[in-house]
């Protein structure tokens, strides 16, 4: 299994020509083996035959001899069979009488005539007819010499079969050479089809590649394959979903700017609202001052009141500044930003005559390492939520602290929940699919803060009714440490 | 079957060698006679070289333009065979050794003998492998030894005579002994050390010396006996007068200036043929007497 994972593991265009070499070495394993096998089986049967022929043949020349003890008549048998059995390649030939006794070797010289028959020569013979002995590469044979029932003498062949082995060994290069030679044939050949077959492939995973980086480019006709209708068929699709990509992309950015639109109306108007309040105080007392500002008390309340009336418009301009100039964005996090969102909202509460529950624990420090814009537009974004979706005369709330290196900004609303696809924006692996809906694009852009800076978001229904939206955002660790410093 | 018979007689009749075995031997179908057609029959004892085809080729051919008419040539495995045909007129003459001749003298006329080396005569050896480290035949005892035929006077005779005078039997002195039926074979069996020694014929010896140098020599002479009657052409006393044996005669005398006589006497390294007197085999019928009065 470890070899499968491994095997798996190797690109396709080397692990098809390896399996391919693998199993045509398998194969021809088997064949070899076979073939070895039916070469052993027909050379053992030829053997066979050969020792028959040639017993038979001596036995019916040294019987007579033998009969009559005839030490040269025998001699002379065995003399003459070694040049007619050529095909035996006999080595040695010893026959002995019927007290065992050597009458003739085709060697006198190493075993001489009424001599004992050597030891060994009894013990080592196989049940076949043939024994093989590999090491020596010589077979044995032997044969009774029977003459009217009885017992006479006995044959002791013994003869050169290295040539067998020769021969098995010629047959098995030859396999090896030949499948080796295919084996490499056609794995070059399987090579060569895959790389072939994977271009398109690769192709594909080139345009994949740039559009993880952001630049999805349709496939040129010129890239097409010309006969291969399925792989076409894949670009095509390829295409069209790039295509359906970039739509989508264009019909985001429509809607987005829509929004931003829309809600740059509503905020403009609240802007709008929240200096014309004062306006008509401060028109009040411009008027209090032409017609009784020589009286000194009167003057000085008015002044006042103009004053106060000026600071809340500066207040209301700076916050808008502060939310929507770049510059500002990348500044770190103070409370003064959470109050300029508190001032954003305050024309759309009073507009809809909610209360706001506002609980800002931020210990001793001034400013948190974080990117204030992006966490400021968040917050406002998620407190508009809560107050579109809170009755009239409800309750929303902002509950903001830091703890371990976190930031945990909590927006509580008395809504009635978030549907499924809505939440999912926030807290699905994958937004996509509710954003491509076209809905809750605010929250998208949540989304898309605390993605930014590696935070999570949790959603909790509580039981007296209501959403509690808890951002948890890491505080950057060298901007802690610089603001130390 | 009727080969194992035959082994089997012939086994006895090895020992002691009478005419009614002989006759025994005449009674297997190859032998039977056929001494009523015109074909003259020559008998050839395995003295030499008679696997030769060419030689008996251009032998045949020589005496049937000679002699007049077919000419058999009649060949057996042992002298004893041949030399039964040859007694009991089965064959009109043989070339046989001195040993049966004068063992049936009374039975046998001369017709020629053959001159090796410008004499009638020749030596028996005896032999060992090459490699043997001995010098004298008396260190020959105890030895697996190789005769060539009991009926042989080189092959047989003369060795068992020297043990004879010696006061010995073949079989005290040597371990054990055997025939081969042929002095090449004798000198196989020796270069092959099947045996440890052999008796054989010096003529036949010396010939194939230079016929088969590299079998010849792997063996050594140890002791050359005395020149002794080179064995004879002999014919029956019952053919005595035949036109044919007096032709057989005058052809063998005079093959050495006959064409194809000379091939024949080339091929067999002799000089010729010699009339010869019955006494050159003398000193052979002096050895049986010795043999026979030991015992």
């Amino acid at each position: 299994m470890k070899l499968f994972a491994r095997l798996r593991s190797i690109p396709i265009s080397y692990r098809m020509p390896l399996i391919v070499a693998l199993l045509l070495i398998a194969v021809s394993a088997a064949i070899s083996e076979g073939v070895l096998e039916r070469l052993s089986r027909t050379q053992e049967r030829f053997l066979d035959g050969l020792a028959q022929t040639y017993l038979d043949g001596l036995s019916s020349a040294v019987l007579p001899a033998v009969l009559r003890d005839d030490v040269w008549e025998v001699f002379d048998a065995l003399d003459r069979s070694a040049s007619s059995y050529g095909a035996m390649a006999p080595l040695e030939t010893i026959v002995t009488g019927a007290d065992g006794r050597v009458l003739a070797a085709s060697d006198p010289g190493k075993i001489a005539a009424y001599s004992e028959l050597p030891d060994g020569f009894v013990g080592r013979y196989g049940p076949g007819l043939v024994t093989i002995d590999e090491a020596s590469m010589t077979g044995f044979t032997r044969r009774e010499l029977v003459y009217q029932g009885l017992p006479i003498g006995t044959i002791h062949a013994t003869f050169d079969v290295s040539h067998l082995f020769a021969e098995r060994r010629e047959i098995l290069i030859t396999l090896l050479v030949t499948n080796g030679v295919l084996a490499a044939f056609f794995s070059l050949g399987g090579f060569l089809l895959v790389k072939r077959m994977i271009g398109p492939m690769r192709v594909l995973e080139s345009h994949m590649r740039a559009a993880a980086n952001g630049t999805a480019e349709p496939i040129l006709p010129g890239e097409f394959p010309s006969r291969d209708p399925e792989v076409a068929s894949l670009f095509r699709g390829y295409n069209a979903l790039v295509h359906a990509e970039r739509e989508r992309a264009d019909l985001a950015m429509r809607l987005a700017e829509e929004e931003k639109v829309a809600s740059l109306g509503r905020l403009a108007s609240g802007m709008a609202h929240e200096i014309n309040n004062p306006l008509g105080g401060l028109f009040n007392a411009l008027d209090t001052l032409q017609k009784h500002g020589s009286t000194p008390v009167v003057r000085a309340t008015a002044i006042n009141l103009i004053e106060r009336g000026l600071q809340g418009i500066r207040e209301v301009v700076e916050a808008a500044l502060a939310t929507y100039r770049p510059e500002r964005a990348a500044r770190p996090l103070s409370a003064t930003d959470l109050e300029d969102v508190r001032l954003l909202l305050k024309p759309e509460l009073r507009r809809c005559r909610q209360r706001l529950a506002w609980t800002i624990a931020w210990d001793d420090q001034d400013e948190l390492p974080i990117k204030s814009g992006p966490v400021r537009q968040a917050v406002l974004n998620l407190l508009l939520n809560a107050s579109a979706v809170t009755a009239e005369g409800g309750e929303i709330g902002l509950a903001a602290h830091v703890s371990s290196g976190q930031l945990s900004l909590e927006v509580h609303d008395q809504g009635p929940g978030f549907p499924g696809d809505i939440a999912g924006i926030l807290i699905d692996d994958d937004p996509g699919p509710a954003v491509r809906a076209g809905c809750g694009l605010g929250l998208w852009m949540v989304r898309r803060v605390v993605d930014d800076l590696g935070g999570q978001v949790t959603i909790v229904e509580k039981p007296e009714g209501g959403t509690v939206v808890t951002l948890i955002l890491p505080l950057s660790g060298e901007e802690r440490q610089a603001d130390a410093a | 079957m009727e080969g194992q018979i035959h082994w089997r007689r012939a086994s006895l009749s090895r020992r002691q060698f009478s005419l009614g075995a002989a006759m025994a031997v005449l009674a297997l179908p190859n032998a039977s006679a056929q001494a009523d057609d015109d074909t003259f029959r020559f008998g050839l004892t395995p003295v030499f070289l008679t696997s030769d085809l060419e030689l008996l080729n251009h032998l045949r051919s020589y005496l049937s333009v000679k002699v007049g008419g077919p000419v058999e040539l009649v060949m057996r495995r042992t002298y004893q065979e041949i030399t039964a045909l040859l007694v009991s007129g089965q064959l009109h003459s043989a070339w046989i050794c001195g040993y049966p001749y004068v063992q049936y003298r009374d039975s046998l006329d001369l017709v020629a003998t053959p001159s090796w080396q410008g004499e009638p005569l020749y030596q028996s050896y005896l032999i060992v492998p090459s490699d043997r480290a001995v010098e004298d035949w008396l260190d020959l005892r105890g030895d697996i030894h190789a005769f060539s035929d009991p009926d042989s006077n080189s092959g047989l005779l003369v060795t068992r005579t020297l043990l004879a005078e010696h006061g010995m039997m073949p079989d005290q002195f040597f371990a054990r002994h055997f025939f081969t039926y042929g002095h090449r074979n004798v000198i196989r069996a020796v270069a092959s050390r099947l045996a440890h020694s052999g008796s054989v014929d010096g003529y036949v010896w010396e010939v194939m010396r230079e016929t088969e140098p590299s079998l010849v020599a792997d063996t050594r002479v140890v002791r050359r006996s005395e020149w002794l009657g080179f064995p004879p052409v002999a014919a029956p006393k019952s053919f005595t007068g035949d036109p044919r044996l007096v032709r057989l005669e005058e052809a063998l005398v005079s093959m050495a200036g006959d064409p194809d006589g000379l091939k024949v006497l080339e091929l067999l390294r002799l000089d010729g043929f010699v009339a010869a007197e019955p006494s050159l085999f003398d000193s052979i019928a002096a050895k049986v007497e010795t043999v026979r009065r030991f015992g």
